[in-house]
């Protein structure tokens, strides 16, 4: 793994050669068979995140600390051959750690760019919620236009660029909360949970000695990602399914204070379209939207302390139950 | 009645083998018998336009032109030629027609002009209207009675009895079409043709009398099939008995069909809960609204239209607002509004339709937690304006709601201005007040009734003393049309259960009938001639019972911890009831909600109710008896004689009246509706293009898939669906490869014929193989 921004820019759009649907599926088996090597008891997790990687978001981690938010990201960034940095959000943590500074260099009488820990390909932004909305834009600015702006200078970021984030449900008091236009930007929000008591022996026997992280191999390397990630975005979204998106969206606005957004319904059928291709299709059916929905709709969408449903995801779910499928 | 009369044929048949040995009285017999056939048919029809003449007027002139008709036929058999009487049969039909379209305001140019519309309409009556619906439906009974008539009993006294059974077979299956021919007089119909046929084939031929044993087992067999089989195999299985089931809960009972209300006797109540309601204002919840009554059921009548085209009126005036938000708890066909509703809003509004008189209504199946919002006009008079207002009403509103049947006694009528006379009423709202408080002080609150035979209102007002809510707005609302003043009979909900402010829980037992009467220059408002203190006590006790045997769906998170009556001290939760001033002096309450209504007409004691100002009315009309699964109406309970019934070798005719009485076991259950679905369920149809092609056949394979398990729900993709399907039992794999066709052509958008035209066939073979019958020769 190096550290700068080692893949080519991949070239003009439609030029980039896409992978067969089969090779797509086998290559998210062999990611998610490699994750699982050191992640228990996840699977569907694991699955969700590599659909996210390839259907060009991003992802937020929600969960109480321990249960491997952070190893999951690694592990992940680790099955691929890209560049992955790790930030850890701190009170404390300027922007310009994020992005990088400009530096004066006394040999050459200039100021050189010294590039932050936000040029890789997978980003790992651990406990984001720990920084102030300052530094938090930071990333998540970048996260929407994929590039940065130092002094003037807008940098472009590395592409694939993948922001995993975490955030840890507990001790709400001393972290900043991300403003609900900024959740937004994450493509789905997942929760791991613990795991079952077999899954958590099976955990402790493969980590008590070695952790097998460090001896994790890359299964796949940066350009069949970003062909992969081709194959996606060419998979067919017919007439059914976008009006079926546009009213569970539509469902959610009329049933909660804020429903899924605009940027929502797109997300959804992105990656709609990456679990399409996880199953050996070339078209989306509900059943992939039904599968995405509650993950990438359910942080979108804001209830009303009176309304009947719980949180997001409830209302999501209501969704999928009430609107019917064209 | 069939019964009797079928036990006459076998009687009259076994008589007939102790003249074995006469061929020549042995001949006769059969003649005369056949003749009877043919009578029997006809009569049957007429027994069906004589119940909807006795209800809207005309039976005199209904009887007068069949005999008319019989006397004609019976001349000009011996002198004119069948051809000559089919045109003039032909011409008597168009007669009819061109009577029927010049009563309803149409000239004669429209006869030609408007053939297109009348075939439509003809259409629609077929696949399952009630011809109670049709406005001017007495006219259109005379115009119709005389073609069969004439030209059956021409062609009977010409000795042609298995033609004669045609036009009389053919009316007596539209009269089945419509739904309004019930299953004994369909039977009787039926046997009337066979009887028709078979003596009239033992006339042509000499027959012997061992050939008719043969016709009359052929009845036994008839007969006790239609009792007996159901149609659907899975579906509810109870054997059609000659009385036609009755809704047993009180929301079934007034609330089970949405056009058509049959008033029931001893009914339970339902402690489930059916909605809630957040309003400004508790209201009762209307579900229909009823104008037609037929002496023992009331029918909506009149066109509806979409509520995106029509909307909804607003009274006149310019009325409080009440806005609600109603949640449904249960899947229903009603759409509970307060009255009177001017705008509903919510995702169902697509598929929503409007009455002609005002209540919405919805076109599919609404499903538990379906949400939407009603905004209501309440019509809030005081007494000294509702007295003042005249009785200058439109001609809409008189043809509407001032029918009364035929049979209606005088006494009825002396009755009820006996008593409007010792109240003193003068005005229609005095009218409409006194006969309120008659009931509420000499009439007991009673769930448990045996409905009259004949007229229920006549009956309830001259020969009982208790009944439900039903009985009491069936009887005030024909009081009122008695004496000339406009009202309806509308269904509903009290308001039910107080669990919040403003929250309000609905349950079957709060399902409710009531009266609305009509003022110029305000509209309709609300009349409670039910008991109301008796209806309470009854109907809290109900529920308390229900807790505790801790029966399932009866409460909801928010009325687990509210007593039955509702909050302490509200009584608004009942509003309307009980307006009797003793009432009010024993609940202090209730009179805050009808400061406006006390002075009462006439010095009445004060006590009009008048659930109108304070409170509007209720709801629609039907569906939520479904819920009980006890309604006749039902499409998978079809009752009916569908399986092997024997086939009189030769006789094709045979087979038609069969096929009729087929089609009147299956009446009630929406049949006509049905059969267009049977047909495409084994019919493709044109093949157009792949993609339409595949999805018509996924559609036709759902329908037989929903037969033989449960209907796909609405957020349930057909992948889900199989799977859920498929633990039933082993699954089809002809069933998943035609829905991975249907999931390449309708979400792939890419399919070639081959696999469309593959797709089509697996569904054909499935259909077949589904059928009953043909589908044994398919295995």
């Amino acid at each position: 793994m190096t550290d700068a921004n080692p893949s080519p820019r991949p070239g003009q759009l439609g030029s980039i050669d896409p992978l067969p649907i089969g090779t797509v599926a086998e290559l998210t088996d062999e990611i998610t068979d490699n994750v699982t090597r050191v992640i228990v008891g996840h699977d569907e997790a694991v699955e969700h995140v590599v659909t996210t990687i390839l259907a060009r978001g991003h992802v937020l981690l929600d969960d109480v600390p321990g249960v491997g938010k952070t190893m999951l990201a690694r592990s992940i960034a680790r099955s691929i051959d890209c560049s992955f940095r790790r930030v850890q959000f701190t009170p404390d943590l300027l922007p310009s750690d994020i992005t990088g500074v400009n530096v004066f260099n006394q040999k050459t009488r200039e100021f050189e760019f010294q590039a932050g820990p936000i040029f890789a390909n997978i980003v790992l932004g651990d406990e984001i919620n720990r920084a102030p909305p300052k530094t938090q834009s930071a990333l998540l600015e970048a996260m929407e236009e994929r590039q940065v702006t130092v002094d003037g200078d807008t940098r472009p970021l590395p592409d694939p660029f993948v922001v995993i984030a975490t955030q840890n449900a507990v001790e709400p008091n001393r972290t900043y909360e991300l403003p609900f236009a900024e959740i937004d930007r994450f493509m789905k929000k997942l929760t791991l949970g613990y795991p079952t008591p077999e899954e958590e022996s099976e955990m402790l026997g493969r980590t008590v000695g070695h952790h097998p992280i460090e001896s994790l191999e890359a299964v796949t390397d940066l350009e069949s990602i970003v062909r992969a990630r081709e194959t996606v975005a060419n998979v067919a979204v017919e007439p059914p399914i976008r009006q079926y998106a546009s009213e569970l969206a539509n469902y959610t606005r009329d049933h909660a204070i804020i429903g899924a957004s605009p940027r929502g319904t797109i997300a959804l059928l992105r990656a709609a379209q990456a679990r399409a291709v996880l199953d050996g299709r070339e078209y989306v059916i509900p059943d992939d939207v039904q599968y995405e929905a509650t993950q990438v709709l359910g942080h979108r969408i804001k209830v009303g302390t009176d309304t009947a449903a719980d949180d997001g995801t409830t209302v999501a779910q209501d969704a999928l139950e009430r609107v019917r499928i064209p | 009645m069939s019964t009797r009369r079928e036990s006459r044929s076998s009687v009259v048949s076994t008589d007939a083998l102790g003249a074995r040995f006469d061929g020549a009285t042995g001949v006769s017999l059969f003649r005369g018998l056949a003749l009877s056939g043919i009578l029997l048919l006809t009569a049957s029809y007429i027994t069906v336009l004589r119940e909807i003449t006795i209800t809207v007027g005309g039976t005199r002139s209904l009887y007068l032109i069949a005999l008319v008709m019989l006397a004609a036929a019976t001349v000009l058999a011996r002198t004119i030629r069948p051809r000559v009487a089919l045109a003039v049969g032909v011409g008597i039909g168009a007669l009819g027609y061109w009577y029927y379209l010049t009563a309803t305001g149409h000239d004669l140019g429209a006869l030609l002009s408007q053939f297109d519309s009348f075939l439509s309409d003809t259409v629609t009556l077929a696949t399952g209207m009630t011809l109670y619906q049709m406005i001017e439906v007495n006219v259109w009974a005379l115009g119709f009675v005389p073609a069969p008539v004439f030209l059956s009993w021409y062609l009977a006294m010409r000795k042609r009895y298995t033609l004669a059974v045609i036009p009389g077979g053919l009316a007596l299956l539209f009269l089945v079409l419509t739904t309004d021919a019930t299953t004994g007089v369909t039977l009787v119909g039926v046997v009337g043709g066979i009887t028709a046929v078979g003596f009239g084939e033992l006339d042509h031929r000499d027959g012997s009398v061992a050939q008719a044993d043969v016709l009359a087992i052929m009845f036994a067999v008839i007969v006790f099939l239609s009792m007996t089989v159901t149609l659907v195999p899975g579906g509810a299985a109870s054997p059609t008995v000659l009385v036609e089931d009755e809704p047993t809960t009180l929301d079934g009972a007034v609330d089970g069909d949405p056009d058509r209300s049959t008033i029931s006797g001893s009914v339970d109540l339902s402690p489930e809960v059916h909605f809630t309601v957040v309003s400004d204002e508790p209201s009762y919840w209307r579900t229909g609204i009823y104008d037609r009554y037929t002496g023992d059921s009331w029918v909506r009548s009149g066109p509806e239209g979409a509520y995106d085209d029509t909307g909804l009126d607003s009274p006149p005036g310019e009325p409080q607002t009440n806005r609600q938000t109603i949640t449904l708890q249960t899947d229903t066909n009603v759409l509970p509004v307060a009255p009177q509703p001017t705008a509903v809003d919510g995702e169902l509004t697509d598929s929503l339709e409007v009455t002609d008189h005002g209540q919405p209504m919805p076109t599919e199946r609404l499903i538990e937690g379906d949400t939407y919002n009603v905004e209501s006009a309440i019509v809030d008079a005081d007494p000294a304006e509702l007295n003042e207002a005249g009785t200058d009403y439109d001609e809409d509103i008189e043809a509407y709601y001032l029918q009364t049947p035929e049979d209606l006694s005088e006494d009825f009528e002396a009755r009820t201005a006996d008593i409007v006379e010792e109240a003193g009423a003068e005005t229609p709202y005095e009218k409409a007040a006194a006969i309120e408080q008659y009931f509420q002080s000499e009439y007991e609150y009673s769930l448990d009734v045996d409905r009259p035979d004949g007229n229920v209102a006549n009956d309830f007002l001259l020969e009982m003393d208790e009944g439900y809510c039903v009985y009491f707005a069936t009887a005030m609302t024909q009081m009122l049309r008695a004496e000339e003043v406009p009202a309806r009979y509308v269904t509903g909900y009290t308001s039910g259960q107080q669990v919040d402010d403003n929250e309000h829980v609905v349950r079957g037992l709060d399902a409710h009938a009531w009266v609305e009467v009509y003022f110029p220059e305000h509209g309709w408002v609300a009349f409670e001639p039910t008991p109301s203190g008796e209806r309470d006590a009854e109907h809290t006790d109900r529920l308390e019972d229900a807790r505790e045997d801790g029966e399932d769906g009866i409460d909801i998170e928010e009325s687990e911890d509210v007593p039955a009556d509702g909050i302490d001290d509200e009584r608004e939760t009942i509003p309307n009831e009980s307006e009797d001033l003793l009432d009010d002096l024993v609940d202090g309450n209730e009179s805050t909600d009808n400061d406006s209504a006390q002075p009462g007409p006439g010095g009445e004691a004060g006590d009009e109710q008048e659930l109108g100002p304070e409170r509007g009315d209720g709801i629609g009309s039907d569906g939520l008896g479904d819920l009980d699964g006890d309604d006749p109406g039902d499409e998978t309970d079809s009752d009916g004689e569908s399986a092997a019934i024997p086939v009189a070798p030769g006789d094709i005719l045979v087979g038609l009246a069969v096929f009729i009485g087929l089609a009147a076991g299956a009446h009630r259950s929406g049949v006509p509706a049905l059969v267009g679905r049977e047909v495409r369920r084994y019919w493709h149809g044109r093949r157009v293009d792949p993609v339409t092609d595949v999805e018509r056949a996924f559609d036709r394979l759902e329908y037989v898939l929903a037969r033989r398990h449960r209907p796909r729900r609405r957020g349930e993709s057909p992948r889900q669906y199989l799977e859920a399907i498929d633990r039933f039992g082993s699954l089809d794999p002809r069933v998943e490869r035609v829905i991975e066709i249907h999931e390449r052509a309708h979400y792939g958008g890419d399919v070639d014929r081959a696999a469309a035209d593959e797709a089509i066939d697996l569904v054909s073979e499935i259909a077949r193989e589904q059928a009953p019958l043909v589908g044994r020769f398919f295995e």
